[in-house]
């Protein structure tokens, strides 16, 4: 134990002298007990080489600490370590925790509370979330509700800068978590539901400024596609993403972005999945609607677009592509491919060619039937003409998935190197769908659905399961009652961590799904596991308690017997109030 | 400040919007007719200073307006408010038939800011904290009305303390 002491603390008394100044630049391995950026690395993986934390030693894990942040929102996203510092973002009104975790109690070294309209509870589609922070050159990272992004210093707390990315007057909301690739900082807006105008914007790291901005749809020349340098896989012409909005309909066509970002440096790309187009009628916008529910990858420097693909063509049926969009190196068919691997609302989790956007395996994971498979001479889906939707259609009935996906994109998964397995939470809901007519207004919603869930096949209405990616083949799954809405953490000590709906904490063993430890953490859990080396030396997990999210409206005094509480949508978990309720609280548990 | 608000009210966006709506004209007529006077106690029009129902300090209310609704209880009206509801997208805050999504539910009784005919006009047509657009400039006095009569036609189920997992 000795020798394993001193080796973590020489590192850390390094950066402890040397202050935060790295920038985001791909991790060391001396720095693999901090949590620098929301999905621990550029690839998404959720992986941490800690492996004090064994399957052997997991039964034994309890918490050591709690906080409560004083929020009562859904808390999404997961927190950060740095050195000997714990960073807590929470939902509206997006305090900033700074814990020391050097002293008995870990108390606080700094808060920074910023001042966030309240508006923007009006324009948020669900709930106050916030999705994490970055930590970059010193700085803390993120985004508040109303539509800013500031950054902090990660020493000091003091406000470095803060800069206007979003309207909230015209329905934006700012919910992502950044992504900082060496001097940009990459953020989306919110707003499918309200007729947005989608698009990511590049600020300068040290200012704050926007260098640029790209929209997700629209004429090539908003859409910054420069020259040649834009090569859909399977799409050929200028403007697509102009030409496959019928009636105009791409001025307000929503493709929002509020889930996570990834990067791979060799290609100096990032990745990252947008929103719905809107309406939710779909017949008033014809066409493919590109590149709403589509992977976009563009240069960092200046937002050049590279490659798009669209997983739902003429999206009706609210399936975002914003899930986590993971990159690791794969063995498919005896090739090795530097793959992308995403677990979309719609159902399918796709493997794809990171370099190109081609498609390599396509697979349901859960109950799919508005396509019955994706092709993948074309990557386009082969629909089920049943299932599809419409005003003029009148109610679509028992439609799988959900509009709340086969898995939230809020959830994201996780991927072992050791197991080759990924790892993620589902939901196994369906849905029937009533479109009409949407009037777009300003500043208000732009949906127009009526579209109540049921539980799906097989009497559960959620899961935790381990994925081969390689394959599109599930490994093995934990039914969980209600729909799972954590991300996952995978270690290099074999275990995976995740919570549920209704409150439990779960360690299992990331080769079998064998849950080794359970602990009721007080409220549902919807945010993110994480582990960091602490100044002990000891291996910790941190997680979110906090039900809410799209989960808002069961989350406060509920009775599952009263119609007024209990209705459409939501009714499937209607007994949930009687496991869990609102919360904000910080967890930590150790050996 | 109250005649201009009157004025206004039967011609702004609302009225554009309408001619893609024919089915809503019809439950607006009224909106051509002249507003009851602002001399009388209660108005159908805002008054520059509206009073709610709050808990009053020392007894003594504050000097203020209130608010009556032309429609009360008019079935028609509130079958025109229900369809409002769903063209001005009220429902992709409040969810369908008002039943609560990121916005409140508007159909169980349990009123943030007030469940009265006044309060539920001022909510709807300047707004409130926490995200509630004001719609008084877009729908006009004639539409808020419409939108009020509506919500106050739900029903909210009854209210049963108490709830047991007990066999």
């Amino acid at each position: 134990m000795g020798a394993v002491r001193v080796a973590v603390l020489i590192p850390m008394a390094v950066a402890l002298l040397c202050g935060y100044g790295a920038r985001a630049a791909p991790q060391s391995a001396s720095a693999d007990g901090d949590w620098t950026m929301p999905s621990k690395d550029y690839a998404a993986t959720r992986y941490s080489t800690l492996a004090g934390i064994n399957a052997q030693n997991a039964g034994s894990l309890h918490p050591v600490w709690t906080f409560s942040t004083g929020v009562l929102g859904g808390h999404e996203g997961q927190p950060l370590v740095v050195g000997d510092t714990m960073y807590v973002v929470t939902p509206w009104p997006n305090v900033l925790y700074a814990f020391d975790l050097t002293r008995e109690g870990y108390p606080l070294r700094w808060k920074y509370r910023p001042e966030v309209s309240a508006n923007a509870l009006g324009v948020a589609c669900c709930d106050s979330v916030n999705r994490g922070a970055f930590f970059a050159d010193g700085k803390i990272i993120y985004n508040l509700l109303d539509g800013h992004t500031v950054a902090v210093d990660a020493r000091t707390g003091r406000e470095i800068w803060k800069t206007q990315i979003a309207d909230v007057g015209n329905g934006e909301t700012a919910t992502m978590a950044p992504l900082v690739v060496h001097d940009r900082v990459i953020v989306g807006a919110a707003g499918g539901e309200f007729g947005i105008y989608g698009w990511v914007k590049g600020l300068e790291l040290s200012t704050g400024r926007i260098v640029w901005s790209a929209r997700n749809m629209g004429p090539d020349a908003e859409m910054s596609v420069r020259g040649e340098t834009f090569k859909p896989p399977y799409e050929h012409g200028a403007d697509l993403g102009k030409e496959s909005w019928g009636n105009d309909s791409w001025r307000t066509g929503g493709a929002p972005v509020w889930g996570w970002m990834s990067y791979d440096p060799q290609l100096d790309l990032i990745y990252y999945g947008t929103g719905n187009p809107s309406p939710y009628n779909a017949e008033q916008r014809p066409g493919d609607n590109k590149w709403s529910t589509s992977v976009l990858a563009r240069h960092p420097g200046d937002g050049t677009l590279v490659w798009a693909y669209q997983f739902t063509p003429h999206d009706n049926w609210d399936y975002d592509a914003t899930g986590a969009m993971v990159l690791a190196d794969l063995t498919i068919g005896g090739q090795s491919v530097k793959a992308l691997v995403h677990f979309d609302k719609n159902g399918f989790a796709y493997t794809l060619d990171r370099a190109t956007g081609r498609v390599l395996v396509a697979q349901p994971f859960t109950a799919v039937n508005w396509a019955e498979s994706v092709d993948l001479t074309n990557g386009r889906p082969v629909l089920n003409p049943a299932k599809q939707t419409g005003a003029s259609r009148g109610n679509t009935k028992d439609i799988c998935p959900s509009l709340e996906g086969g898995v939230s994109p809020a959830s994201p998964p996780a991927y072992s190197p050791r197991t080759h397995l990924f790892y993620t939470s589902t939901s196994n809901m369906c849905m029937d769908y009533a479109a009409r007519p949407a009037k777009h207004l300003k500043g208000v919603p732009f949906v127009g659905v009526n579209a109540p869930y049921s539980a799906g096949p097989g009497g559960y209405l959620g899961s935790f399961m381990a994925w081969d990616a390689a394959t599109g083949k599930k490994v093995w799954e934990n039914k969980e009652p209600f729909p799972n809405w954590s991300g996952a953490l995978v270690t290099a000590g074999d275990v995976v961590f995740y919570g549920t709906l209704d409150g439990w904490f779960h360690s299992a063993d990331a080769r079998t799904g064998r849950v080794l430890s359970k602990f009721k953490v007080g409220s549902g859990v919807i945010g993110n596991p994480m582990t960091y080396r602490g100044p002990d030396g000891r291996q910790y997990v941190a997680v979110y308690a906090g039900f809410g999210g799209d989960w808002a409206l069961i989350a406060g005094d509920t009775r599952s017997d009263d119609p007024a509480d209990i209705r459409a949508p939501i009714d499937p978990v209607k007994d949930i109030a009687r496991y869990t309720s609102q919360g904000g609280i910080v967890w930590i548990f150790g050996l | 400040m109250i005649a201009p608000l009157s004025a206004s009210g039967c011609r702004g966006r609302f009225w554009r919007l309408l001619w893609t709506a024919p089915l809503l004209a019809g439950v607006l007529l009224s909106c051509g007719q002249p507003h009851p006077s602002n001399n009388e106690a209660a108005s159908a029009a805002p008054p520059a200073a509206a009073y709610e129902a709050h808990v009053v300090a020392g007894d003594v209310p504050p000097p203020g307006g209130s608010l009556r609704n032309p429609h009360n209880g008019d079935a028609g009206v509130a079958r025109g408010g229900a369809m409002l509801f769903n063209a001005m997208n009220c429902d992709g805050c409040h969810g369908t038939d008002g039943t609560g999504w990121v916005g409140p539910n508007l159909g169980d009784g349990r009123w943030r800011y007030g469940g009265s005919d006044a309060e539920v006009f001022n909510s709807i047509y300047y707004g409130r904290p926490h995200g509630m657009p004001a719609f008084g400039g877009t729908l006009g006095i004639e539409g808020v009305w419409t939108l009020v009569t509506y919500l106050r036609s739900l029903t909210p189920p009854p209210n049963v303390p108490t709830e047991s997992w007990q066999n």
